[in-house]
């Protein structure tokens, strides 16, 4: 690795360390806009002196800016702190949820990929005729489906009348089905779109007329010399996608009753549940992160001009 | 699968996707269940396995089937024993209750007068950061005898047996806590009643086991399974496609749209979840009594019920519930007609009707959209402010009793099953939820509240029934059902204050 390469990284590391403590911060700070968590944990009839109680208990008396030193303090001792409503650390209830999260979000991509890829090309090396309409009507009523609506097609047919399929739950391969597939019909919409527009824009190139001029076949030309200059808008979508995966599946979790990130998040900010939530976000946005350096670095992979740049 | 089916099913999606309360961390695994098992979905996971670190009825319906209470509901909704066997008030201060021999814990350790004095002082101790507020005015448990205890308390609370038939009442072993810790109870529970735990995945099922040695006999069910379905929608689809034999806390909304699906039975059993009209009395036109009378002749409730609640809920005359200690069966709903409505608001000055705000919680924005269409028709328009749950509870509770605007829709558990804890906020006027200022109030509150004779608190329930007819200080609106839907396998009946007490149900084999 060059040192300007190293530099690249590290300087990419440096912004990617400051993006988390802004979310840190903006966490802190909005998630106690939002609301009193001694008002929720304790039913409307409680007198004042025991909601003084609990918030004394809860640290929630002390002044914001000493809050916040403690919540600094503890993120550098990678303490999140314990959630108000589990009774349970944080660092705990988030990390029981990452491999259901992980797990349908890769399940969604690959699935999306597998059909998005194929559909944008054969789409654009079609473009303006029958199968390009063809695919581009399918994907755009994909990407204005609600996915609660498909899920719930998805589950009254391969659930309740097939019996194919289980309608709810987590753990197996069959579990993962409906969910996977319910939430891929809008990332294969937007990629698919993505990738049929950069191949167009890159098939009226003059280095594709060479490679045409060269003899070679239209598989060829679109696969060898098309795909790899129009992967790079995608490969950034991809990523961007990969990260709404991993953080925005809160209504298919819902449908699916999938045990993920997203709503535990949403439940967590209904409660108040300040440090589950900052330590969602803090999650969220370290998913972001690391996707975007994967795909910066990934960059250096796809296009020598960004290496050689860097 | 009918177009028709798929839109209802997907009418009910839509409908809990707009409820962001009952979101919750969820999930299930799937996997057939053997002969006596019984599979239940609730919309949440309990937040705790601790009794005494919870508030909330969702853990409360999974705790009460591993732990028991001092006293519990019938399912006529009567007080009746439990580890209690008797409980008499010995002065003011002073309840005492004898409690049953020959109990035991799940590990073994016997249940006895140390340990309902534990759990108590447990409860009340800062230490636990117990949500569990009923039992504010307990100061110490002292023990008579092994099976006797003495709970005093700083003023007369003459409904503290009733308290103790769900949260504070819980009763947990003190031996293991001490040598396991908290952190330990709370991963594996021990508890005296009628099912054992056994395991807890978070967001995919909690397990329990049959109790043999109950002291009331092997409960219905070999192994009782909680599994967390947030969704409507796909909770009935699990009870269709076999995951799961009985769907408990639906709303009538969600009810009406799955009725008619076959292989599903939908009951509904009578509940005590009061919704009521808050009015602000200090402020504006609702100063005036013939306003607030006003809107009470125009809210025809028995319509509302019929057209919203599909039929599930009774009307509430005067707030106090039907089955509860307070409600009088003499005191009547208003006369609903928008004739007097008007000549009220006519004779009150405002012969053009008045402009307001109605705000409610976006999870009863049909309830609210149905009441502000049936104060225009009486000339009261009401502009609804639909606020999301948790924006409505943090108003709701707010010590600005201004928050919620001059008119909010709100609804109570009164599951003590007595008049006082649904008054408990709203009405005397120091508390923190009550907008109305009546000093003749506040002396039945007081009356009704400390007074130690049962007919002497019923006369302070009337007389105060009364008076909420006559100045109007609510719009009371109806008491719901409790509705579940079940598979042909599962019969169980709810007791009235909703919780999920399973010891009862039976489950048929397969």
């Amino acid at each position: 690795m060059s040192a300007s390469l190293a530099r690249h990284i590290a300087t990419r590391l440096g912004t990617a360390i400051g993006v988390l403590f802004a979310a840190a911060t903006l966490a802190f700070l909005l998630v106690r806009l939002s609301g009193d968590p001694v008002k929720q944990l304790l039913p409307p009839d409680a007198t004042a002196a025991q909601e003084a109680t609990l918030r004394h208990q809860l640290g929630l008396d002390q002044s914001t800016l000493a809050q916040y030193g403690d919540y600094l303090w503890g993120l550098l001792r990678l303490d999140l702190g314990d959630s108000l409503v589990y009774n349970e650390p944080v660092s705990q209830v988030i990390a029981d949820r990452i491999p259901a999260t992980l797990e349908l979000a890769a399940g969604a991509l690959v699935l999306s990929l597998l059909i998005a890829i194929p559909a944008g090309i054969y789409a654009a090396m079609r473009r303006g005729r029958a199968g390009d309409t063809g695919v581009m009507t399918a994907v755009l009523l994909g990407q204005s489906t609600p996915p609660f609506w498909i899920g719930i097609l998805l589950i009254l047919l391969f659930s309740v009348q097939l019996k194919a399929l289980p309608a709810s739950g987590y753990g197996t391969f069959a579990h993962l089905v409906l969910p996977a597939v319910t939430l891929s019909v809008y990332s294969i919409a937007v990629i698919a779109r993505l990738l049929r527009s950069s191949l167009i824009d890159v098939l009226g190139s003059d280095h594709i007329r060479t490679a045409k001029a060269k003899g070679l076949g239209p598989a060829k030309v679109v696969l060898a010399h098309g795909l790899r200059n129009a992967s790079l808008p995608t490969v950034t979508v991809i990523g961007l996608e990969f990260g709404g995966l991993l953080g925005g599946a809160i209504l298919t979790e819902q449908v699916f009753s999938w045990p993920g990130i997203g709503r535990l998040t949403v439940e967590a900010i209904s409660h108040r549940d300040f440090p589950l939530v900052q330590a969602a976000v803090l999650f969220f946005a370290a998913a972001f992160v690391i996707v975007n350096l994967l795909v910066d670095l990934s960059y250096s992979l796809l296009d020598p001009r960004v290496r050689d740049r860097a | 699968m009918s177009r028709r089916n798929a839109l209802r099913l997907a009418g009910v999606a839509g409908s809990a996707i707009a409820a962001p309360a009952a979101l919750a961390g969820c999930g299930t695994a799937a996997g057939a269940a053997g002969d006596g098992t019984l599979r239940v979905a609730q919309t949440a996971d309990p937040t705790t396995l601790d009794p005494h670190k919870q508030g909330d009825m969702v853990s409360m319906n999974v705790l009460i089937n591993i732990f028991d209470t001092l006293t519990t509901r019938d399912v006529r909704g009567r007080l009746a024993a439990r580890l209690a066997t008797s409980w008499e008030a010995r002065s003011r201060t002073v309840w005492r209750f004898r409690l049953r021999k020959g109990v035991h814990f799940h590990n073994g350790e016997r249940f006895d007068a140390e340990a309902v004095k534990f759990s108590i002082e447990r409860v009340l101790d800062p230490k636990t950061r117990s949500p569990i507020v009923e039992l504010r005015y307990v100061t110490s448990v002292s023990v008579v005898d092994r099976y006797t205890v003495d709970v005093h308390t700083k003023l007369h609370d003459p409904i503290l047996p009733a308290k103790l038939s769900l949260f504070g009442g819980v009763v947990v072993p003190p031996k293991y806590i001490a040598e396991a810790g908290d952190a330990a109870f709370a991963r594996r529970p021990v508890g005296t009643g009628p099912y054992r735990f056994e395991s807890f995945r978070r967001d995919r099922q909690l397990e329990l086991s049959a109790n043999r040695r109950h002291f009331h006999g092997r409960p219905g069910a070999d192994r009782l399974v909680f599994r967390p379905l947030p969704n409507p929608a796909s909770a009935l689809a699990a009870l269709q496609s076999d995951e799961v034999d009985l769907v408990t806390g639906l709303t009538p909304d969600a009810a009406r749209q799955l009725s008619g699906y076959a292989g599903v039975e939908l009951e509904n059993h009578p509940g005590i979840r009061t919704a009521y009209l808050n009015i602000d009395t200090s402020a504006g036109p609702l100063r005036d009594r013939r306003v607030r009378q006003a809107l009470n002749h125009a809210v025809d409730v028995p319509l509302l019920i019929k057209a919203v609640l599909d039929g599930k809920a009774r009307e509430v005359p005067a707030m106090i519930p039907h089955g509860s200690v307070g409600f009088d069966e003499s005191v009547e709903p208003f006369r609903r007609s928008v004739r007097t409505a008007k000549q009220l608001l006519a004779d009150a000055g405002h012969p053009d009707g008045i402009s307001t705000t109605l705000a409610a919680s976006n999870t009863d924005g049909q309830v609210a959209e149905a009441i502000a269409g049936l104060l225009d028709r009486a000339g009261i328009r009401a502009r609804v402010d639909l606020l999301d749950p948790g924006t409505f509870s943090a108003r709701l509770t707010s010590d600005n009793r201004q928050a919620l605007g001059p008119l909010y829709l709100a609804a109570s558990t009164v599951w003590t099953l007595d008049g006082s804890s649904m008054l408990q906020s709203n009405v005397r006027s120091d508390r923190r939820q009550s907008r109305w200022r009546s000093k003749e109030a506040d002396r039945l509150v007081d009356a009704e509240e400390l007074s130690m004779d049962p007919d002497d608190r019923q006369r302070a329930f009337t007389a105060l029934q009364r008076l909420m007819k006559t100045e109007a200080p609510f719009v009371p609106l109806y008491q719901q059902d409790n509705i579940l839907a079940r598979t042909t396998r599962v019969r169980w009946t709810p007791i009235i204050n909703g919780s999920l007490a399973m010891e009862g149900a039976e489950v048929k084999p397969r």
